[in-house]
C-alpha cells in the first residue's frame, strides 16, 4: 500500500443544478479520446473502428454510438475523432487502443475537457446566448456535433438529443464556462 | 463574414484566424542555388490585389484546418473554399 | 396637470393609466402611449433645449429621427442620457428629466447663446478660439464643453445587465410596416424559417399612424391581424423593440432588442440584447423618414413633422394643439389636415407651396396655395404663422411635411450607393446592395401603401425563390394608391429669420450657404465644417434638406453633389450593450491550474499570465513584504527542495510515423535522433530566422513526442505547427493535439528533489541516476498506481525533476509533494521565485525571446543546423543576422553591490555619450539573487561574450539612473551545471 493517495478532482465534479425545465449537470466518470487516423492508414484504422465499436466512423461533424451504446464517436475532422465514454480510471487512452487494436493514434483527452449536459426544453434558447451555430434541429440534428467558440472558450457541442447538448471545454476554464452557461440559462428565465 | 467550410458549411469568421497570401504555402527549396533570394521573396514581397485573393485561413475554433479562401478584397465576396492540405498536396509539395 | 392635448381615439388603452414624472411633475399617461405622446397628452410642448443655442425646443417626430425630445431617462445609477422620447414607452413610475439647460427649462441661463448667435455660426470654434493659442486647453474648451453638450453622465457604473445572442433565419424582414408584415406573412406561410424585427414596441409601422384601410379593415387591424398569425408560426421569431442597426458581410446583421426599458425594473434580467443574425436572405422594409422644410423660426415647439401629427392623432388620439395649421409641398400632407379635422381638431389652413389645386377637398379647411411659411412667433409655443404674402394666422401647432425619404441608411452598410430619384425628390437604394438584401416598399420608393404591400410580397417570393425554396399562394391585400405627389421645396428663401435644418445640431441655412461660401463644398465637408448630420439622429430629418441647400448654393443639382453615407449603427447603441457581458470580472474567461485550491489555502498570492492565474509567492507567517517569501522560496529550492506548478506550459501530443522528421523540420535543432525516453531542449525559429519559442520536447515513444512550449505561445506554436502540416509538408504522417490541460506538472527542484519524487513513485520504478540520468524521461506510476510522467528537466539549474499527473489528480497532488516533502523543509514556489532561479541560470524566456533576437543572440547560434531543412534557417544566414558585432545574452551585476538594476537599462561604454549612435545593448530582465546577496541582470550586449570582465554603464533616461555594471557569464550559479547531473 502506497503511502500517499491521490484523489481524483474533477473540476466541476458532482455539479448538478435544476432551472426550470432545465438541467444542467457534470456527467461523472466522462472519459474522452482522441483518435488520430495514421495517413496511409485510414482505411485499415476504419477498419478496425468498425470492429471494435460496430459502427462507421461518421462524417466530420456527426457522431454515432457505438453498437453496444457505450460509446459515442464523434467525429472531429478528417483525420481526428472523439470517442466519449464512461469510465473512471485514468487509463481510457489504453481501453480505446486496445479496442482499435492499436490501428490509430490515441491520446487522452479525459483531463483536457470539462463536460457539461444541458437538457430541457428551454436549452436551445438558453444556449442562443453563447452560441454561433444554428441550433436548429433541421441544420443541427441529434448526433451531431461541432467545436466552435462561445464566450471567447473553444467549446464542442454536441446534440444527443433533441432537447439535450453535450458542451465540452477546456477543464482549466471550467469555472468561467460554467458561468457562461448559468448566466444564459438564469438570463432567459 | 461567413466562411463556407467544404466540410463543415458556413461558419463565422470569427472561428477562424488569418494568416496572408496562400503563397506562403509554396515555400522554396532550401538548397536551391538561390535559396535565399527566393526565402527573401516568399517571406516579404506580397501582391496586394484589389480584387481577388486566395489567402489562408485556420479553423482554430472548429476543425483545426487551414483553408485556402478565395475572396475579393474590395467585396469580402468569397467564392471559393478549399482544404489547404489538398491545395498543398496538388500544387506538388512532397512529404 | 390637464389633459389639454388629449383627444379621441387612438390604440392606447385608457383603462390602464400610467403615472409618470417630468421634471419632478407628476403627469399621467396611458398604456400604450410614448413618453412623448404622453408629454403632449398633457400639454408640455417645451421638452428641452437645443444644443447650442439653448433655443425652447419640442417634440418634432413620432420616431428614432427625432432629433428634439432627448430627455435624461431615469435616476441614480439608472440614468440614461439622450433617450429619445418618442421611443420611450410609458411605464409606471417613469421619472425623465429635460437637457441642456442651466436654471430650469422654462428660464435657461445658457438662452443668451440664442441673442450672440451671430457669433457662434458654422466653425465658429474654429475661428474665435484660435488665440491666444495657450487658451484653447484651459479656458476655451472647458467653457465649451461645460456649456454645449447634450445629457449627463450618471458617472456611476451601469446596474443593469447586457446581453448578446446569436440568431439564424433563411430571410430577416426589416420592418413590420405594410410591406414588412406583407413581406414576412409571404415568406412564412412557406414554412422558411424567417426574423421580423421591428424598433417599435407595436408593429405595424405607419399602418399605426395612417387612417388608410387595407381589406377593407382599418391597417392597424390588419396588422393585429397579420401579427397573429405570424406570431403562431413556429418558423417565425417576431422581435419587436428591436433594432437592426447595421448590415454586414455574408448576410450578418447586427440588431439591438430592447428588452426591460419599458419596464419599472429589470429584475436582474437583461436589459438590452445585442444579436448577431445570420441570414440567408434579407428584406429591407424600414419604411421612410418625413423631412421638414426651413423657414425662419421653424424650430418652435408645436411646430412638428405633418406625419407625426398623424400619428399622434391616429395611434395615440393626443393632438399638439387645437388650431392647427399644415404646410406641406406635397399630397401627403393633406392627410394630416384630414385627419385632425375627422378627430374634431380645427385645421384652419392647409399652405401648399404648390401651385396646383387642393389634393383633398376639406371643408372649412382654407387652402393657401403657392405661398410658404415664413416665420413663427411664440417662444415657448406657438402662436402665429406668418406667410411670405405677409399674411398672419394664429395657431398652436403647425404640421410640416417636406416629403419623405426611403430609409436606405442599411443599403449604405457596405458598398450600397443612393441614388436620386426626382419625381420622389429623393435618393432611393441604388449601387451594390449588401449581398442578399432586397429592399421592399417606402424604403425602396414604393410610397403608396398598395404599392408597399405588393413590392414586400414580390421581394418575399423572389428571395425565397433564390433559396429554392417556394412560396403558396399569398393574395396581396386591397389597399388604396394614395396621392404621393410632391415637389421640391426645401427652405423659404424670403426669410429673414434664422430658418432650422439640423435641429439637433443647431445647423441653419444660413450656415450650409456659409460653409459653401468659405469652400466647404462637398457633403463630407460640409457634415464636418457644420456639424451637420451628427449626433444621436444622424441627421435622419436634415440631411437631404442640406444638401439640397448646398446644390442650390453651388448651382448644382442634388445627384451632382451626392449624399454623405450612412455607416452602422442606425441609431444609438449603448456602450453597455456593446460590451455585453463582459465587464469587471466576467471581462474575460480565467483559467485555473490544477493546483489553483490547494494554493489558495495555502497563502498564495496570484497573478495574471494570460488567461492563467498563476500562484506569484507563497506568503507565510511574519513575512512583511513579497521579497520576504521569493527570497526564501528561491533560496530554500537550492537549499533543499522546492515544487511549482508549472502545468501552463503548453503541452503539445505529437504521434506519427514522421513525428520525429516533422520535428525536425519546426526546431532549429534535431529531433528525430533523440532516443526514446530522452528529452532535448529545442529551439524553434520564424522564417525570417528570429527566434520564436523553445521548450523541452521528449520522446515517449518511437512515434511519440510530447512538446512543451512557453505559456504565452502555446496556442500560437500549435497554430503553426498545424500550419507545417498541412501547409508545407502535408503528406508526413503526423499528428498533433493539446493536452496542455489533461497533465498537471509539477517542477520539483533542488538537491533533495530525487529524496522527494522517490517518496511518491511508485517503487518498481528504478529512477537512480545511472537509469535515469539528466534529461531522461519516461511513464512512471505515482502513489499506487496513478499513470504519470516523470521528466528529469531543469529550469533553475539545480537537480530537478518535471512529474506530471492527468489534471484531476493535480490538487491532491500539489499536496502529496508539500506533504512528502515536508522531512525536507520543502517548499512551494511561485512564479516570481522561478523568474529568479532562470535569471540565476541564465534562460532565456520572453524577455530575451522579444521578437528581435537571434539564436546567435541568445548564445545558441551553433543549434541552427546547417544539415537538415528547417523553418528560419535559411534567411537566419543573412549577413545582417550573423555580423561579428551582433549582441549576445550576457550576465550583469552592479559595480557597487547595493544598487538596484532596471530592466530596459540601456549599456553605454564608459566614455561614450548617451545616445542611440553609441548604445550598446539593454537590460532584459533584472532579479534579487538571495543566492548570491545582490541585485543581478541578464541583457543583451554587443560582442558580449568577448568582454566579460568589463565595466559599461547602464542608463535608464525614464528613471533617470545610471550605474556602473559589470558584464559576466549569464550562468550565475553553478555555470558548469554539475548540479543538475548530480
Amino acid at each position: 500500500m502506497a503511502k500517499y493517495t491521490l484523489i481524483a478532482e474533477p473540476p466541476l465534479a458532482g455539479y448538478d443544478e435544476t432551472f426550470g425545465d432545465m438541467r444542467l449537470v457534470a456527467p461523472a466518470d466522462f472519459a474522452l479520446v482522441s483518435i488520430a487516423l495514421p495517413l496511409g492508414g485510414e482505411d485499415k484504422a476504419l477498419k478496425a473502428i468498425k470492429t471494435g465499436y460496430g459502427v462507421d466512423l461518421p462524417e466530420v461533424g456527426e457522431s454515432v454510438l457505438s453498437k453496444d451504446g457505450k460509446a459515442r464517436l464523434l467525429r472531429m475532422a478528417q483525420d481526428q475523432a472523439f470517442v466519449m465514454f464512461t469510465y473512471a480510471k485514468p487509463d481510457a487512452a489504453q481501453v480505446v487502443s486496445n479496442q482499435i487494436k492499436d490501428s490509430a493514434y490515441v491520446t487522452d483527452q479525459t483531463d483536457v475537457w470539462t463536460a457539461l449536459r444541458l437538457s430541457g426544453p428551454s436549452s436551445r434558447s438558453a444556449l442562443e446566448r453563447i452560441c454561433p451555430i444554428d441550433l436548429d434541429i433541421e441544420a443541427f440534428a441529434e448526433g451531431h456535433v461541432a467545436r466552435t467558440v462561445m464566450e471567447h472558450l473553444g467549446v464542442v457541442i454536441l446534440r444527443d438529443a433533441a432537447d439535450s447538448f453535450v458542451l465540452l471545454s477546456a477543464s482549466s476554464s471550467a469555472g468561467s464556462f460554467l458561468h457562461a452557461v448559468e448566466t444564459s440559462i438564469r438570463n432567459i428565465m | 463574414m461567413i466562411i463556407n467550410h467544404p466540410l463543415l458549411g458556413p461558419r463565422d469568421a470569427a472561428e477562424f484566424v488569418y494568416l496572408g497570401d496562400a503563397s506562403l504555402i509554396d515555400r522554396p527549396d532550401w538548397q536551391a542555388e538561390d535559396a535565399m533570394d527566393q526565402f527573401h521573396a516568399y517571406g516579404y514581397l506580397r501582391d496586394n490585389p484589389a480584387g481577388e485573393h486566395k489567402e489562408l485561413w485556420y479553423h482554430e475554433q472548429g476543425d483545426r484546418s487551414w483553408l485556402v479562401v478565395t475572396r475579393n478584397t474590395l467585396t469580402h465576396e468569397i467564392t471559393n473554399v478549399e482544404i489547404a492540405r489538398d491545395v498543398a498536396r496538388a500544387r506538388g509539395r512532397d512529404k | 396637470m390637464s389633459h389639454a392635448g388629449r383627444i379621441d381615439g387612438g390604440l392606447i388603452d385608457r383603462s390602464q393609466e400610467i403615472k409618470f414624472r417630468f421634471n419632478g411633475k407628476w403627469m399621467r399617461g396611458f398604456a400604450g402611449d410614448t413618453l412623448a405622446s404622453a408629454l403632449l397628452a398633457n400639454g408640455q410642448l417645451l421638452v428641452g433645449r437645443s444644443f447650442k443655442y439653448h433655443r425652447p425646443r419640442g417634440v418634432f417626430t413620432s420616431g428614432s429621427e427625432e432629433p428634439n425630445a432627448l430627455v435624461q431617462l431615469r435616476d441614480g445609477a439608472h440614468q440614461e442620457p439622450n433617450t429619445r422620447a418618442t421611443m420611450v414607452e410609458l411605464f409606471e413610475g417613469l421619472t425623465a428629466t429635460s437637457q441642456n439647460h442651466r436654471g430650469s427649462l422654462e428660464y435657461d441661463l445658457l438662452a443668451v447663446n440664442d441673442l450672440v448667435s451671430p457669433f457662434l455660426s458654422a466653425g465658429f470654434y474654429y475661428k474665435t478660439f484660435m488665440w491666444p493659442k495657450a487658451f484653447w486647453e484651459k479656458l476655451y474648451e472647458p467653457v465649451i464643453r461645460a456649456a454645449a453638450g447634450l445629457g449627463k453622465l450618471s458617472m456611476q457604473n451601469d446596474p443593469d445587465a447586457y446581453d448578446k445572442g446569436f440568431l439564424h433565419c433563411d430571410l430577416l424582414v426589416i420592418g413590420a410596416g405594410p410591406s414588412g408584415l406583407m413581406a414576412a406573412l409571404t415568406a412564412a406561410r412557406s414554412g422558411a424559417r424567417i426574423i421580423l424585427a421591428d424598433e417599435d414596441f407595436r408593429p405595424g409601422g405607419r399602418l399605426n399612424a395612417e387612417t388608410l384601410e387595407v381589406a377593407g379593415m382599418s391597417g392597424a387591424d390588419w396588422a393585429v391581424q397579420a401579427v397573429a398569425e405570424l406570431s403562431n408560426m413556429p418558423n417565425v421569431r417576431l422581435m419587436t423593440r428591436t433594432t437592426v442597426y447595421g448590415a454586414y458581410d455574408h448576410g450578418v446583421y447586427g440588431a439591438l432588442e430592447r428588452c426591460t426599458d419599458h419596464l419599472a425594473d429589470s429584475r436582474g434580467k437583461p436589459r438590452q440584447i445585442l444579436w448577431r443574425i445570420y441570414s440567408k436572405r434579407a428584406v429591407l422594409a424600414a419604411g421612410a423618414t418625413e423631412r421638414p422644410i426651413a423657414f425662419g423660426n421653424n424650430d418652435r415647439p408645436g411646430i412638428m413633422l405633418a406625419g407625426a401629427v398623424r400619428t399622434y392623432g391616429n395611434r395615440y388620439g393626443v393632438t399638439p394643439g387645437q388650431q392647427v395649421a399644415v404646410f406641406t409641398n406635397n399630397d401627403d400632407g393633406w392627410r394630416t389636415a384630414a385627419d385632425l379635422q375627422a378627430k374634431g381638431v380645427n385645421v384652419p389652413v392647409v399652405i401648399d407651396s404648390r401651385d396646383k389645386p387642393a389634393t383633398l377637398n376639406l371643408p372649412g379647411v382654407k387652402h393657401i396655395a403657392g405661398e410658404a411659411v415664413m416665420d413663427t412667433v411664440g417662444r415657448k409655443g406657438l402662436k402665429s404663422i406668418t406667410l411670405t404674402s405677409g399674411r398672419v394666422i394664429p395657431v398652436d401647432a403647425l404640421a410640416v411635411s417636406g416629403g419623405w425619404n426611403p430609409n436606405v441608411h442599411l443599403t449604405c452598410h457596405q458598398r450600397g450607393r443612393p441614388t436620386w430619384r426626382d419625381e420622389l425628390c429623393a435618393f432611393v437604394p441604388g449601387g451594390e446592395l449588401p449581398v442578399g438584401m432586397a429592399v421592399a416598399g417606402a424604403a425602396n420608393g414604393a410610397m403608396t401603401l398598395a404599392a408597399a404591400l405588393a413590392e414586400g410580397h414580390v421581394k418575399a417570393e423572389a428571395q425565397l425563390k433564390d433559396l429554392g425554396i417556394k412560396t403558396k399562394q399569398t393574395d396581396v391585400p386591397k389597399a388604396e394608391d394614395e396621392p404621393r405627389d410632391c415637389a421640391a421645396f426645401w427652405h423659404v428663401g424670403e426669410s429673414r429669420k434664422r430658418a432650422w435644418v439640423d435641429l439637433q445640431n443647431d445647423v441653419t441655412v444660413k450656415d450650409i450657404k456659409l460653409a459653401n461660401t468659405e469652400g466647404f463644398r462637398s457633403v463630407e465637408l460640409l457634415k464636418r465644417y457644420t456639424t451637420m448630420g451628427m449626433a444621436t439622429d444622424q441627421g435622419k430629418t436634415s440631411n437631404i434638406a442640406g444638401l439640397a441647400i448646398l446644390a442650390e448654393e453651388a448651382g448644382k443639382t442634388i445627384p451632382e453633389v451626392g449624399t454623405t453615407i450612412f455607416r452602422p449603427p442606425y441609431t444609438p447603441v449603448p456602450i453597455g450593450a456593446l460590451a455585453g457581458r463582459a465587464r469587471g470580472k466576467d471581462f474575460r474567461p480565467y483559467r485555473l491550474t490544477p493546483s489553483h485550491k490547494w494554493a489558495e489555502e495555502n497563502g498564495a498570492s496570484f497573478v495574471t499570465v494570460g488567461n492563467w492565474l498563476r500562484a506569484e509567492w507563497y506568503t507565510r507567517d511574519g513575512e512583511k513584504g513579497w521579497r520576504d517569501s521569493v527570497d526564501r522560496e528561491a533560496r530554500m529550492t537550492r537549499q533543499s527542495v522546492g515544487i511549482c506548478d508549472v502545468t501552463t506550459l503548453g503541452k503539445i501530443d505529437i504521434q506519427g510515423k514522421d513525428a520525429g522528421a516533422f520535428l525536425d523540420k519546426v526546431y532549429s535543432n534535431t529531433f528525430s535522433t533523440l532516443p526514446v525516453g530522452k528529452v532535448r531542449y529545442g529551439l524553434m525559429l520564424r522564417e525570417d530566422g528570429i527566434c520564436y519559442d523553445d521548450g523541452t520536447t521528449a520522446r515517449m515513444g518511437e512515434n511519440h513526442y510530447v512538446m512543451t512550449t512557453t505559456t504565452a505561445n502555446a496556442v500560437l506554436v500549435f497554430r503553426r505547427l498545424e500550419f507545417a502540416r498541412q501547409c508545407l509538408w502535408p503528406n508526413m504522417d503526423v499528428h498533433l493535439i493539446s493536452t496542455t490541460d489533461g497533465w498537471a506538472q509539477f517542477a520539483v527542484a533542488g538537491p533533495n528533489s530525487w529524496n522527494l519524487v522517490r517518496k511518491v513513485i511508485d517503487a518498481e520504478y528504478d529512477i537512480s541516476n545511472e537509469a535515469f540520468p539528466f534529461m531522461a524521461c519516461g511513464h512512471v506510476n505515482v502513489c499506487g498506481g496513478v499513470p504519470a510522467r516523470l521528466f528529469r528537466i531543469s529550469f533553475s539549474g539545480e537537480l530537478a525533476y518535471e512529474i506530471a499527473v492527468p489534471a484531476r489528480y493535480g490538487n491532491s497532488m500539489m499536496g502529496v509533494l508539500n506533504e512528502a516533502g515536508a522531512e525536507f523543509d520543502a517548499v512551494p514556489y511561485g512564479t516570481e521565485a522561478l523568474g529568479v532561479m532562470r535569471i540565476e541560470k541564465g534562460h532565456a524566456t520572453a524577455n530575451e525571446l522579444n521578437g528581435q533576437t537571434t539564436a546567435l543572440n541568445i548564445g545558441l547560434g551553433k543549434m541552427v543546423s546547417q544539415k537538415k531543412e528547417c523553418i528560419g534557417q535559411v534567411l537566419s544566414q543573412r549577413p545582417e543576422m550573423t555580423r561579428d558585432d551582433a549582441i549576445k545574452l550576457m550576465g550583469f551585476r552592479p559595480v557597487d553591490r547595493t544598487r538596484k538594476l532596471i530592466a530596459g537599462s540601456h549599456f553605454l561604454n564608459k566614455h561614450d555619450p548617451a545616445d542611440m549612435d553609441h548604445d550598446q545593448g539593454w537590460m532584459t530582465s533584472v532579479a534579487y539573487s538571495p543566492n548570491l546577496g545582490h541585485h543581478i541582470g541578464l541583457g543583451f550586449i554587443k560582442q558580449g561574450d568577448t568582454r566579460k570582465g568589463e565595466i559599461v554603464r547602464a542608463i535608464s533616461p525614464v528613471h533617470g539612473v545610471e550605474m556602473d555594471v559589470e558584464i559576466v557569464s549569464a550562468h550565475f550559479v553553478d555555470p558548469k551545471g554539475e548540479r543538475l547531473r548530480g
